[in-house]
């Protein structure tokens, strides 16, 4: 039979309006950390914008990697559990390992313009079919077992399918 | 409802909006620096109505502050290659460059293979988080003004001699120093020793030859460095700014 081994892609957008701890933690300390990195591209203080900087120093591309050291701590309270997405059941049942981090826009003078993206990278899933709207899902195992646990969850708006690979 | 009353409603709709539209001028020219008001427009979608569930588990796991991951002594993160023991000290040139305490000290070099931690390739590429941000370390200098990181010797790669990076801030963040430690040269000294790893001497760049380097005739930039391969090396450097 064939089956679909999938990853999800959830990404989590955070500004000044997120209200969550783990959210307001991740936002204030990514943007302490980008005012600090963003003085080495930006050794004048010309720029304030993450925008100007991008465009005028392409080698700032490299803030994304460096800021993402301000975060990865949260992440790793997060227990290997993918925040906010649930199944049928109102659970957390996504896990990961992958993750990248972006700056959507940021002004080192304005912690409200600062936003950036953790981007979940879930470990392998088995698509087994699609029941309605929802997708039936079990972790990804080397060993084939008679009875596996599933989950149903919905697509929903953020998440989408980051890799598909057929296996045999 | 009445007709009546609905289509009042309606007129109050009408009325009203300008006013919304208004309101959401104001607020947006005063971006920034409007005091009053809390919060601001948040960017979740709506997901009313699509049908999902709800959350319905134990509240948890409950996070903590913690700093950003880069502050560590141990910087290596499990990259093999002969022990270095970094010693930096800040002084502080408005002080006759006594040691400057309270500084942070960030510094960053490539490995045994000349890499840097960073994210690879296209877009699409996840990294796992673990160990990311490997060879990249931050410490606040002590009341000398010291700061002390172990790591691995670095490798090196085309067109650069052996070298680390460091950024110094003061204790608020703001930037005081960016600037790059070199390597003594020669028989006998560790870059001789290390023999670049695998990779050799081959078509290494000396201090002479190298972009940042070459214009430092008075050796002001090179580290001290002592050890062997079996111990491992130390090295001591100042770095002295206007703080």
């Amino acid at each position: 039979m064939l089956k679909k081994v999938i990853t999800l892609c959830y990404r989590k957008i955070i500004d000044a309006g997120n209200t969550s701890y783990w959210d307001k933690f991740v936002h204030e300390d990514s943007f302490a950390e980008f005012k600090m990195q963003a003085q080495f591209y930006n050794q004048e203080q010309q720029f304030t914008t993450f925008a100007e900087m991008l465009l005028n120093i392409p080698e700032a591309e490299k803030l994304h990697f460096l800021v993402s050291a301000a975060i990865t701590g949260y992440l790793r309270q997060l227990n290997g559990i993918i925040p906010d997405i649930l199944d049928n059941l109102g659970r957390r049942f996504l896990t990961f390992e992958n993750f990248k981090f972006e700056i959507i826009n940021s002004d080192i003078n304005d912690p409200e313009k600062h936003k950036v993206a953790v981007n979940f990278f879930s470990k392998p899933l088995i698509w087994h079919s699609t029941i309605d709207n929802l997708l039936l899902v079990s972790q990804f195992k080397e060993t084939d077992e008679e009875e596996t646990f599933t989950n149903l969850f919905q697509l929903q708006p953020f998440v989408s399918i980051h890799s598909i690979k057929n296996m045999h | 409802m009445e007709r009546k009353n609905f289509i009042r409603s309606l007129m109050i709709g009408a009325i009203s909006t300008p006013v919304i539209i208004e309101a959401c001028k104001k607020s947006s020219i005063m971006d920034g620096t409007n005091t009053s008001g809390s919060g601001t427009a948040g960017t979740t979608a709506s997901t009313n109505g699509t049908c999902t569930v709800a959350p319905t588990e134990t509240e948890g796991p409950f996070p903590t502050k913690v700093p950003a991951s880069y502050v560590r002594s141990d910087i290596t993160d499990g990259r093999s290659g002969y022990k270095l023991t970094v010693k930096i000290t800040i002084g502080n040139l408005n002080n006759n460059c006594a040691g400057l305490a309270g500084a942070i000290v960030d510094i960053w070099h490539c490995d045994a293979e000349g890499n840097y931690s960073e994210y690879g390739g296209t877009g699409m590429q996840s990294t796992n988080y673990q160990s990311v941000h490997f060879l990249r370390g931050r410490q606040t200098t002590d009341a000398n003004g010291l700061v002390t990181f172990t790591t691995i010797f670095p490798g090196w790669y085309s067109g650069r001699a052996t070298h680390i990076h460091v950024h110094v801030y003061n204790a608020a963040g703001t930037s005081l120093m960016v600037t790059q430690i070199a390597f003594p040269e020669g028989a006998g000294t560790s870059v001789a020793l290390v023999n670049g790893y695998s990779k050799g001497l081959t078509g290494y760049t000396y201090n002479n030859a190298d972009n940042v380097f070459s214009d430092d005739k008075t050796g002001i930039e090179i580290a001290t460095v002592s050890g062997t391969l079996a111990a491992g090396f130390d090295l001591t450097f100042k770095v002295n700014v206007k703080a």
